[in-house]
């Protein structure tokens, strides 16, 4: 039997049974367990990354599923661990299919300009003009697919128990809503942030399947508004604090040094060293004045998020609860982000192994889910996997 | 031996003890020893291994049930019992020396690749069909000349055109090349994949002689001759292909990162394809017996208009060295035959007309 965490803390309190209810279900808690070690996960990425350089980026495919099953055969859930098995090769021709789709895409492109474009008054609008703009337009909704279609690929690919997991609905549908939701937030000046959290959220939990058992989902975005609007107004606030500080700082630095804009300009066309260190460490200190005034509203807005979402998923009778405080957000969003960034992308392991272990140490399960009612699914999936989410996306593991 | 089943039908988990014969695996419920399942050792596979999967599950071919052992030491013995189960108990991973292996081969592999976009352009690009190049340049050239009137005087673009083939022809390159007049400013001249060329009339009404307009040319030349443009372009791939695959493109700002690194070295590759083009083109003009004084003319009186010298101020940001460097570079006695005949040089001035 893999390991079974003993609580160290006790658990957030687990959600009771609705009242008047005959039925008392067993909600005894327990946790995920995550027993990779981060020295080995590096062996891994290193031996991925060396590969890489070797085969110019074609090896990411394989590396990536290496990544998967080392990371997925680690956790494990009620003492059962999870299976990782993608293929490299489904990877690699869900990336050539989006590259067929991107090259009709150019053809069609090229059509347009040819015979609508080509001639003034467009003239100036190029055909590179063109089909970076239609890029970007299609590249939009086509992330949300590509998040969408990656999710499901990498559950079909994934069994705990022996039984393959798998993610129901349509990946175009939500794309389409994602793209409306987030035009629609944008316009009103983030103020439907709510609204699009949940409603993203819920196709993406209650199309999960762990073989036959789904989930369901209880959120609303009601619950969560109060909340959110006191973050939105504090982050005004927030936000005129560090721009105030930033200037008077600045200002303050720039008056003492006696230093006029053209003197800027000579150091920054011919750098010295110490040019690059103290440009690096006002950065850094600008980052941190962001970071402390900013990010941790954010962080205490997001952590909130997670608690909601999480506590109002179940799957039957197994309930989840999370107490993630804003600190350890913090350190998911905000450590987790600088490290990527100081070590130019080879902290990446090191963040991946503190996510599962954060994962880890703040999910609580209530509950056991009843082995015997879960069935092996029927569909096994798609064939191929992740070429939208590889093309129009950040494509991590 | 104690394992988990999982029967592949349900997610129901049963504790099972393993024993096994010459030709069977028996799978034996723990709590009242009722066989569970028989699984033919010869149909046995183990799904992964011991150094990606912390406990890689056993199954019989072509069956979705599974087979766990937790214990490592059941899982070696299980092994030692048959040794085509191999992958389930592999030697352990010696992190220590791996990380340090792969280390050390990352940073050989950074040094070859950066090599290779350094130095190997030089040799391969000219191996690219011409055709390719060719087409690209078309392509820019459309899209820059769309909203623009050029020159279409016949004898002028025969004088720019026949001195750019003689100057070419020097250097002993092969290809055709066409200068284009775009009509108005900048005062400026570039070149494009394909051997093509483009100048700004303004560069020659304003230009003091035909020595500058042809200094300039032979700086073009230059350009076409040691295939920049291509250079460039693949240079630039280059650079941007390592970065995304070094940093496996995980992060928008390490992303920002590389791309104001990648302008930046393509900034220092453009400097030193300037100095480059500057050379060969004063070279040229003097292997022809041509007045060689036209480059570094031109540049003294792009000085005297605009002493601050936008490419010294840019410094590092700048594509083109500091003037005043390329004025020492090239400066030149005014001996030699004119580049363009009197001819030449009044059809050129009226290009436009």
């Amino acid at each position: 039997m893999a390991p079974t965490s003993v609580p160290a803390t006790a658990p957030p309190q687990g959600p009771a049974a609705a009242p008047g209810s005959a039925w008392s279900p067993d909600l005894t808690p327990s946790q995920p367990v995550y027993d990779g070690r981060l020295g080995e996960l590096y062996a891994i990425y290193l031996r991925h990354l060396a590969m890489m350089l070797v085969t110019l980026g074609w090896s990411r495919f394989w590396g990536r599923t290496r990544i998967r099953r080392y990371v997925w055969n680690h956790l494990s859930v009620l003492g059962d661990r999870f299976e990782y098995r993608g293929r490299g090769i489904e990877l690699m021709i869900g990336f050539l299919l989006a590259l067929l789709l991107v090259a009709a895409w150019s053809g069609l492109m090229y059509l347009v300009w040819l015979y609508v474009f080509h001639e003034k008054p467009f003239a100036t609008f190029g055909l590179f003009d063109l089909f970076s703009l239609s890029v970007v337009l299609i590249g939009f909704p086509l992330a949300y697919v590509g998040h969408y279609a990656g999710l499901r690929y990498k559950l079909s690919r994934t069994r705990w128990r022996g039984i393959r997991c798998g993610m129901a609905g349509s990946a175009w549908g939500y794309g389409a809503i994602a793209t409306f939701l987030q035009f629609a937030n944008a316009m009103t000046g983030y103020l439907l942030t709510p609204v699009v959290s949940v409603n993203l959220a819920r196709p993406r939990i209650v199309n999960t399947r762990v073989g036959t058992q789904g989930f369901t989902f209880a959120g609303r975005a009601g619950d969560i508004y109060g909340r959110y609007l006191g973050y939105y107004f504090l982050n005004i606030v927030a936000w005129i604090a560090a721009a105030v500080a930033t200037f008077m700082a600045i200002g303050g630095t720039i008056e003492t040094l006696g230093f006029s804009s053209d003197d800027f300009l000579k150091l920054f066309a011919h750098p010295s060293l110490h040019t690059v260190v103290v440009v690096l460490l006002i950065a850094f200190a600008a980052y941190l004045v962001f970071g402390l005034l900013i990010l941790p509203l954010r962080c205490w807005w997001q952590a909130y998020l997670l608690r909601y979402l999480v506590t109002h998923s179940r799957a039957d009778n197994v309930l989840f609860a999370t107490a993630i405080s804003t600190w350890q957000m913090w350190g998911f969003l905000v450590l987790n982000y600088l490290i990527v960034l100081l070590t130019l992308g080879l902290g990446w392991p090191w963040v991946m192994h503190r996510t599962m272990k954060l994962i880890a140490g703040q999910l609580w399960i209530y509950g056991a889910p009843q082995g015997s009612e879960i069935r092996q699914p029927t569909d096994r999936g798609p064939g191929y996997g992740e070429g939208l989410l590889d093309m129009f996306d950040v494509s991590g593991v | 031996m104690a394992a988990r089943y999982y029967d592949g039908v349900t997610a129901d988990v049963q504790d099972v003890t393993l024993k096994v014969t010459s030709h069977e695996l028996l799978i034996n419920r723990s709590e009242d020893s009722a066989l569970v399942a028989r699984w033919p050792v010869a149909e046995l596979v183990v799904l992964g291994d011991s150094h990606h999967e912390a406990v890689p599950p056993l199954a019989l071919r072509g069956s979705e049930a599974r087979l766990v052992v937790e214990d490592p030491a059941w899982r070696a013995q299980l092994v030692s019992l048959v040794p085509a189960l191999k992958p389930l108990a592999l030697e352990p991973v010696k992190v220590a020396p791996r990380l340090g292996t792969y280390s050390l081969a990352i940073v050989a592999l950074v040094g070859l690749f950066w090599s290779a976009i350094e130095y190997g352009t030089e040799y391969a690009v000219p191996l690219l069909p011409y055709t390719l190049q060719a087409k690209l340049g078309e392509t820019v050239l459309d899209g820059l000349l769309a909203d623009k009137e050029t020159c279409q005087g016949q004898a002028g673009l025969a004088a720019i055109n026949r001195l750019a083939n003689d100057l070419a022809r020097e250097a002993g390159y092969r290809h055709e090349v066409t200068v284009h007049i775009v009509e108005g400013g900048p005062v400026n001249a570039f070149t494009l994949p394909g051997s093509i060329l483009v100048f700004y009339s303004d560069l020659i009404t304003q230009a003091k002689d035909s020595s500058q307009v042809a200094g300039v040319l032979a700086h073009e030349i230059g350009h076409v001759v040691h295939d920049h443009p291509i250079k460039g372009v693949a240079r630039a791939y280059g650079i941007d292909l390592l970065f995304k695959v070094l940093t496996g493109g995980y992060s928008d700002i390490l992303s920002t990162f590389g791309t104001g690194g990648g302008a930046l070295l393509a900034m220092r590759n453009g400097r030193a394809f300037e100095r480059e083009a500057d050379a060969t083109g004063v070279r040229l003009l003097e292997q022809r017996g041509l007045r060689a004084d036209g480059v570094s003319t031109f540049f003294e009186q792009m000085i005297e208009k605009e002493p601050s010298d936008a490419a010294s101020a840019a410094g590092i940001w700048s594509s083109h060295p500091p003037t005043r460097e390329r004025i020492e570079a090239t400066k030149r006695p005014p001996t030699g035959r004119p580049a363009f005949s009197a001819a030449e040089w009044q059809a050129l001035r009226n290009v436009c007309k």
